[in-house]
């Protein structure tokens, strides 16, 4: 009896230390890409995604740890393994599906179009971010682009003449419009709903781990039915995202 | 087994052939394959009520709880696209208009916005009012009034899409109370049910395996070779009804057997001729008598007594006449005699007399009655005619003798008796010797 207690003692001893010593998740976010990821004021990473991300691994019960990277490597760095996750919103295309996990959707997007008025798609340079469908489908039009690293690169771009318009998701849209900067450029806005361009809106996970996706699929619903994905919808957002 | 004895058993179980017997395995295996039949059915009845109970919960989980959210928060995008037109309408610059124009035109595109046709349509019809207007014209009173049924569209359809949310909630839930509701009438019955079957388990066992074994263990225990067949009823068990019939039969062995014991006793201690006691069994009970007389101080007398020329009543009437005499005489002494007196053929014509509680004296009454009774009325032969016999008659007094010596007296009596001429009773003299040989 006292040895099969030590037994089960040590079991347990062990199951807690191997819990413990579970290693942080490394998930992939972007910076720079205001509201959804950027640093503050304070030099603290924060945005929708980052928060949402936070609100999913304490769901799950595991660390994370954030890391930034640009758009253009989101989709690499997951399918080559160096992420277990990208808490990114990327719209799920059949190329992307087909290199990385997608988990369900956890709200839907469309894309706006910025322009000075007057300007026609195509006429001018269009300033979009790389990796991004927007830049994909820009080129896949034969428009002019101007390719940029970061959403938070589009108003410098805008203000110093390099681009006459930009293509940009739904929520980065908003910033754009409520960016003070740009009001002097009295740029017009035309919303898209080409299927290219909205659409569903997923993370993406590291192939090799679909039990990850699932322990994710399940986080989502989570914090989506006990309020924490809405209250932190509301801190960055200005309506509810669906 | 007579005729009265089957009459006198009542209710005899042999006789309800007719009535079909049932083995009790088969009917316990038959109430228990009833039994867990039913019991079996209502559980899979109560699996699937449960299992409709954890689809509700499964459906409320998955489904309805995160539809009603999607509502709930299309119902609060339609109260930011009504806050958003009502700054349209009241900016006070181009920007501020702007602004809230690209979050109207933004909600109005939403895909959430589409997925109901209701929200899609208004939505519609808010962005073409809040776009209308050229920029730079005021808005007029009309446009405010048009605004103003517009904006209290918007606030009613977002309760109803809040209601909506509620609504299904409810719906599902009163699904599983239902459900839940049902489970329980259904646990109920079964326990109803389950309780029937017990009581009627019970009732069963008691009354056609219980109460038959208990009747049964009392006719065994009551069960006498001399008495009636047991009164037993016509279980309807086969196995207590084989038991039954066995108990008949074997009452009717104890009773046959008890018949020959009987047959055999009487031959052993009974004499064939007369019917009376043998002398060996009139030994037997003359020495219980005397033993009675001697331990409580009682008078006891004992008797020979010998038909007088019984020889030559052989000799000159046949054998079968000296058997009819005997007979007669033993008729005459066991009609004469009191019940209480012992009486046996010693052996030929002679026959032995033991007469408990009587004196001498008394005896030598008796035994001269019994000779005046023999003398009045002589044995009547097959012929019609009359044989005279006579009889002589030795008596002793036993009291405080043994019985041997007694006999011996009586003897001595007797040929006192014969020698004196016959025919007459003779007490043996109380200081009289040993006999005197012949």
């Amino acid at each position: 009896m006292i040895l099969r207690c030590l037994v089960v003692t040590l079991a347990l001893m062990c199951s807690l230390h191997g819990h413990a010593a579970e290693k942080a998740l490394r998930v992939a976010v972007l910076n720079h890409s205001p509201p959804m990821s950027y640093t503050d004021d304070a030099g603290v990473l924060t945005g929708f995604n980052v928060e949402i991300m936070y609100a999913l691994c304490e769901a799950m019960g595991v660390k994370c740890e954030p890391v930034p990277v640009t758009l253009e490597r989101v989709v690499d760095v997951v399918a080559a393994g160096e992420f277990d996750f990208a808490a990114v919103s990327l719209l799920s295309t059949p190329e992307r599906r087909a290199r990385v996990l997608m988990s369900k959707p956890y709200y839907r997007s469309i894309s706006v179009w910025f322009a000075r008025p007057g300007v026609v798609p195509g006429g001018v340079s269009s300033a979009v971010v790389r990796g991004g469908v927007q830049a994909r489908y820009v080129q896949a039009q034969g428009w002019k682009s101007l390719l940029l690293d970061s959403h938070g690169e589009v108003v410098t771009a805008l203000l110093r003449g390099h681009a006459e318009a930009a293509l940009l998701p739904m929520a980065t849209a908003v910033a754009l419009q409520q960016d003070s900067r740009i009001h002097p450029l009295g740029l017009t806005t035309t919303l898209l709903r080409d299927p290219q361009l909205a659409g569903d809106v997923c993370l993406s996970v590291n192939p090799r781990t679909p039990e990850l996706l699932a322990r994710l699929n399940e986080a989502i619903d989570r914090i989506k039915r006990d309020g924490r994905f809405d209250r932190i919808n509301s801190r960055f957002i200005p309506f509810r995202l669906q | 087994m007579s005729t009265d004895d089957r009459k006198s058993a009542g209710r005899y179980p042999l006789a309800a052939d007719a009535v079909r017997r049932w083995p009790a395995g088969t009917v316990l295996a038959v109430l228990g394959s009833v039994f867990a039949l039913v019991a079996v059915s209502l559980v899979v009845l109560l699996a699937v009520d449960q299992r409709m109970v954890t689809d509700v919960v499964a459906r409320l989980h998955d489904e309805t709880v995160p539809w009603t959210l999607e509502r709930q928060r299309l119902a609060r995008n339609l109260e930011e696209l009504r806050l958003g037109g009502q700054r349209v309408l009241t900016a006070t610059d181009e920007v501020s208009r702007e602004d809230a124009l690209f979050l109207v035109r933004i909600l109005a595109a939403h895909p959430g916005m589409g997925e109901d046709p209701r929200t899609a349509a208004l939505a519609a019809e808010v962005e073409r009012f809040l776009v209308k207007p050229p920029a730079g014209r005021p808005v007029s009173a009309a446009d405010l009034k048009a605004w103003e049924a517009l904006s209290a569209r918007l606030r009613l359809l977002a309760d109803d899409l809040s209601v909506e949310g509620g609504q299904r909630v409810s719906a599902e839930l009163d699904r599983m109370s239902a459900a839940v509701e049902q489970t329980r009438y259904k646990l109920l019955f079964n326990l109803v049910l389950v309780g029937a079957f017990l009581g009627s388990f019970l009732f069963i066992l008691r009354r056609y395996l219980i109460q038959p074994l208990q009747r049964i263990h009392g006719v065994l225990t009551s069960l006498d070779a001399r008495g009636p067949l047991p009164a037993l009823s016509s279980a309807p068990m086969a196995e207590i009804h084989a038991v039954e019939e066995a108990i008949v039969r074997f009452h009717a062995t104890l009773r046959e057997n008890e018949d020959v014991r009987r047959k055999l006793e009487r031959l052993a201690t009974t004499d064939g001729l007369t019917g009376l006691a043998n002398r060996r069994h009139f030994l037997g009970q003359a020495a219980e008598e005397m033993a009675r007389a001697r331990r409580y101080g009682r008078p006891i007398t004992v008797g020979l007594a010998d038909l007088d020329h019984f020889k030559q009543v052989n000799d000159r009437f046949g054998h079968a006449v000296g058997d009819h005499v005997l007979q007669s005489f033993a008729t005459l002494v066991a009609e004469t005699l009191r019940q209480t007196d012992r009486v046996g053929r010693y052996g030929g014509e002679e026959f032995a007399f033991i007469f408990p509680e009587t004196t001498p004296e008394e005896a030598l009454r008796l035994a001269g009655r019994l000779r005046e009774r023999l003398a009045a009325a002589p044995p009547l032969l097959p012929d019609g005619s009359v044989l005279p016999v006579t009889v002589s008659i030795g008596l002793a007094d036993a009291t405080g003798r043994d019985l041997e010596e007694s006999l011996a007296q009586a003897d001595i009596a007797l040929y006192q008796a014969k020698g004196s001429g016959r025919d007459r009773c003779v007490l043996a003299s109380q200081d009289a010797g040993p006999d005197p040989q012949p």
